[in-house]
């Protein structure tokens, strides 16, 4: 794992998060506690940098951009009862598929009159395992009000929540390499992309091949979503911004531009 | 009819449809079954008591217009199972084609909670 400066703020948050939960009382110490292992420390410390810490409904904005105006562009040449796919390119735990699925649910009045097929990936299988399993815990759910907990999730013991088996099930789970096209191009296109808080991980060039592939992985007038501090225009041209009220996103343009 | 909760068989073979009609359904007091087309909803029929069917038009494998006429041609109580059908089609023709073949009533999608619920509490006899 290499960091550039540009990821300073990213790791100096981490380790102050380690610093907050072992009691250290200044870097010194905790950089002690670090080199002799105190408590199994290193081991916390690595996963600190690679386990995403994520919750339901993150970046809501995000979410009320896709009720309020990217499903209704995409539907305007669509019939009702005809399929709207929405990819969740870094899905980690299973969060946000699950979010996307419960917030159209909740919001999205035609829920019911198209076919809306919800696939989520991740280059990584064991959290692929977990999304599948669809347990989470008191952090997780804290933007959920007891309301939507009640409707979609059963209480488990040790304040751990189940999610329904058929909300499970309107999400298909899939191994994707997102720097890979033979791993991409399978999935086929999508009406809307949900790329989170992660091409900030990656290099220049693998960001460059991941929206290259994710370009390909859109219908023409498709929208990709990516995290708040995120700008497709510093990766590629091949997109157009497009402001609304709730959110900047990407698009992929209607027609090739010539 | 059995006493207790009603059973609602949803037939629809969007995923996320049959998650909003059951969550619906279930808070309004029903027990939800569900099945991804006619031909599941006739071997659902078959393993449990149904008292009302909510069926989508446009299914793979056997749509619900299909489904309908072949259970209203039953003769057993099965047939007499009132059917609730929920279709994208809103066409006069469309509806028409639906009550030939035996649906009780037709609701355009995209269907609301209160509309759901208002329906299916007719269709069961039950009271608010």
């Amino acid at each position: 794992m290499t960091f550039t400066e540009a990821k300073r703020y990213y790791v100096e948050r981490r380790i102050w998060e380690r610093m907050a939960a072992t009691g250290a009382t200044s870097f010194a110490d905790y950089f002690a506690r670090l080199r002799t292992d105190m408590q199994d420390e290193i081991q916390q410390f690595v996963n600190a940098f690679t386990i995403n810490e994520t919750y339901f409904y993150r970046e809501d904005y995000q979410l009320k951009c896709l009720t309020n105006d990217l499903m209704m562009e995409r539907v305007r040449d669509k019939r009702a009862g005809d399929t709207i796919r929405i990819w969740s390119a870094a899905c980690s735990t299973g969060e946000e598929p699950y979010s996307i699925a419960i917030w159209l649910l909740e919001n999205w009045p035609s829920v019911d009159e198209y076919a809306i097929e919800i696939v989520a990936s991740d280059i990584d299988t064991r959290v692929l395992e977990l999304a599948r399993a669809g347990t989470f815990g008191q952090r997780a759910l804290m933007r959920l009000s007891p309301e939507l907990i009640g409707r979609y999730f059963a209480a488990l013991s040790g304040e751990r929540w189940q999610i329904n088996p058929q909300l499970r099930d309107s999400v298909s789970f899939t191994a994707v390499n997102l720097v890979d096209p033979g791993q991409t191009w399978p999935h086929g296109r999508f009406d809307v992309v949900f790329c989170r808080n992660v091409l900030i991980y990656f290099d220049d060039a693998s960001r460059r091949v991941a929206a290259e592939n994710l370009y390909e992985n859109l219908l023409p007038g498709g929208f990709i979503c990516l995290g708040h501090t995120e700008s497709m225009s510093r990766i590629s041209s091949l997109f157009e911004v497009r402001r609304f009220a709730d959110a900047i996103v990407y698009q992929r343009p209607e027609r090739k531009p010539s | 009819m059995s006493a207790g909760p009603k059973t609602i068989l949803v037939v629809d073979d969007a995923a996320l449809v049959r998650v909003y009609y059951r969550a619906i359904l279930e808070e309004a007091g029903f027990r939800v079954e569900e099945a991804l087309n006619g031909l599941e909803a006739l071997e659902a029929l078959l393993a449990k008591e149904v008292d009302l069917l909510v069926v989508d038009i446009n299914m793979p494998q056997m749509d619900g217009l299909t489904f309908l006429r072949i259970l209203r041609e039953r003769e057993d109580p099965l047939a007499a199972i009132p059917a609730l059908v929920t279709s994208t089609e809103s066409a006069q023709a469309d509806f028409a084609a639906a009550c030939a073949a035996g649906a009780n009533f037709y609701l355009v999608k995209p269907v609301g909670r209160e509309q759901l619920v208002e329906f299916a509490r007719m269709l069961c006899g039950v009271s608010p």
